[in-house]
């Protein structure tokens, strides 16, 4: 499971000088990571880059169990071996393009709150797409708060078993259900109070 | 397994500046078919559904490396014109966990979003040939996905020359570290050290084929759910 709740709480409540940095230079800081990523082609040079990033993350005290997501991409990065042939130089080369690009994003994402990163697209990106960004952050929470109850009802159900396949595919199929539909339910009232607070088509952030 | 988990620095340039670009040229042509009245309604919806595929995303299946998408559910509840926004929603949200790279979301979007336009109109065509719900978007999933699979596989093959360029070179790039290996080794590797797609795409069609089953499956179910509770938001007439 994603752990957004908390990387958010995170953002919100950490106090290290990387949270108080301005959102744009922390961005603008991704953005460097990111050429970094793209035009780097030797070990060293991605070895320094993790290194860089991993200093930034230790320095910012943001707990270890939060550096655990930075692997997740790994899995699907093991596919590349198969196209490389088993060229050790390539999948390091890959690996480390990952770790860098995942460390570079958790880094951010548990330094910033996710609406002042919202905030600064807003100014390049199209309002619609920022709305819809939040809107889908918004929800995400929402969802969450259904799931929770939800995994209750699942578990007295059977929850997942292996040893029961269908009755399991089953279960979470209507997990899913549910969550879907409470979500449209929960969106339709969401509308409702969006508009009867003035919203057009454009969501307005603090200090803007 | 039906979009691209690749890292930023993989793909070569000018293909991941193509795909933003062909995904905002979509995009725009998608915009205009939708009422901006209809649009601001039905945002909070279409981030309920985002949110819907960003936590379907995060229940991991780990020995396939497969995860639900909800693509084809979420493209036959919001339309052809707003799933490919929402794909591009998710996209990005992804990428932010480093979940697939940031430079390919344009790509990205351009693979799920097929998904989703295209569970849209096969559902719509199966059900109104085979008037029954289960084989109509089990059908539509299957196939759905089967060719967001391919596109997958052929935006990887784009990149082959470039993924040959980085297993043979060593040290290039902005900082010239080397590791102390002599030439002639290398040259003589070169044989060994060519790109395998048939390899890659003989890993990721039969486990694509179980994740098109699951995903199949799982949408089936969730729209015989949807069905009973709600059968309004399916839209079948007759």
């Amino acid at each position: 499971m994603i752990q957004l709740s908390y990387l958010d709480y995170l953002a919100v409540e950490g106090k290290s000088w990387l949270h108080h940095l301005s959102p744009k230079l922390k961005i603008i800081g991704m953005a460097l990571v990111l050429l970094g990523i793209v035009t780097l082609r030797s070990l060293s040079g991605l070895f320094l880059l993790y290194g860089i990033l991993l200093t930034f993350f230790f320095i910012s005290r943001i707990p270890l169990r939060i550096f655990s997501l930075t692997f997740y991409p790994l899995i699907f990065a093991v596919l590349f071996i198969f196209i490389s042939g088993f060229q050790i130089l390539f999948i390091l080369l890959i690996f480390l393009k990952v770790l860098c690009g995942s460390t570079g994003v958790v880094l951010l994402l548990s330094t910033t709150p996710y609406p002042s990163i919202f905030r600064v697209l807003g100014r390049v990106l199209p309002s619609l797409f920022v709305t819809a960004l939040f809107l889908t952050y918004r929800s995400i929470f929402i969802l969450l708060n259904v799931l929770e109850e939800t995994q209750h009802a699942l578990y007295l159900r059977g929850g997942f078993q292996w040893r029961h396949p269908w009755r399991s595919l089953n279960n979470i199929s209507n997990a899913f259900g549910h969550l879907i539909i409470k979500g449209i339910d929960a969106s339709e009232k969401m509308y409702e109070s969006m508009v009867l607070r003035g919203f057009k088509n454009k969501i307005h952030y603090r200090r803007e | 397994m039906s979009h691209i988990h690749l890292p930023d620095g993989v793909l070569p340039v000018w293909l991941w500046v193509s795909g933003f670009i062909i995904a905002i040229l979509v995009g725009a042509i998608f915009f205009r078919f939708i009422k901006k009245e209809d649009l601001a309604r039905r945002l909070p919806l279409l981030g309920m559904m985002a949110a819907a595929m960003v936590l379907g995303a995060s229940v991991e299946i780990v020995p396939i490396a497969y995860h639900v998408n909800l693509t084809v559910i979420s493209g036959i509840l919001l339309g052809p014109s707003l799933i490919f926004l929402a794909t591009f929603v998710v996209n990005v949200i992804l990428g932010l966990f480093g979940h697939g790279g940031i430079t390919v979301i344009g790509l990205n979007t351009l693979v799920l979003s097929i998904e989703g336009i295209l569970g849209y109109f096969l559902f719509r065509l199966f059900w109104s040939v085979l008037r029954r719900l289960t084989p109509a978007i089990f059908l539509a999933t299957f196939l759905a996905l089967f060719c967001s699979t391919l596109s997958m596989i052929g935006v990887v093959s784009l990149g082959a020359s470039h993924y040959e360029e980085l297993i043979h070179q060593e040290g290039k790039g902005l900082f010239e570290f080397h590791f102390s290996k002599e030439k002639e080794d290398h040259h003589e590797g070169v044989a060994e050290n060519k790109v395998n797609l048939k390899r890659f795409i003989a890993i990721v069609l039969p486990l694509g084929f179980i994740g098109w089953m699951i995903e199949g499956v799982i949408t089936t179910l969730i729209a015989r759910y949807i069905h009973r509770l709600r059968p309004d938001l399916l839209k079948l007439e007759g």
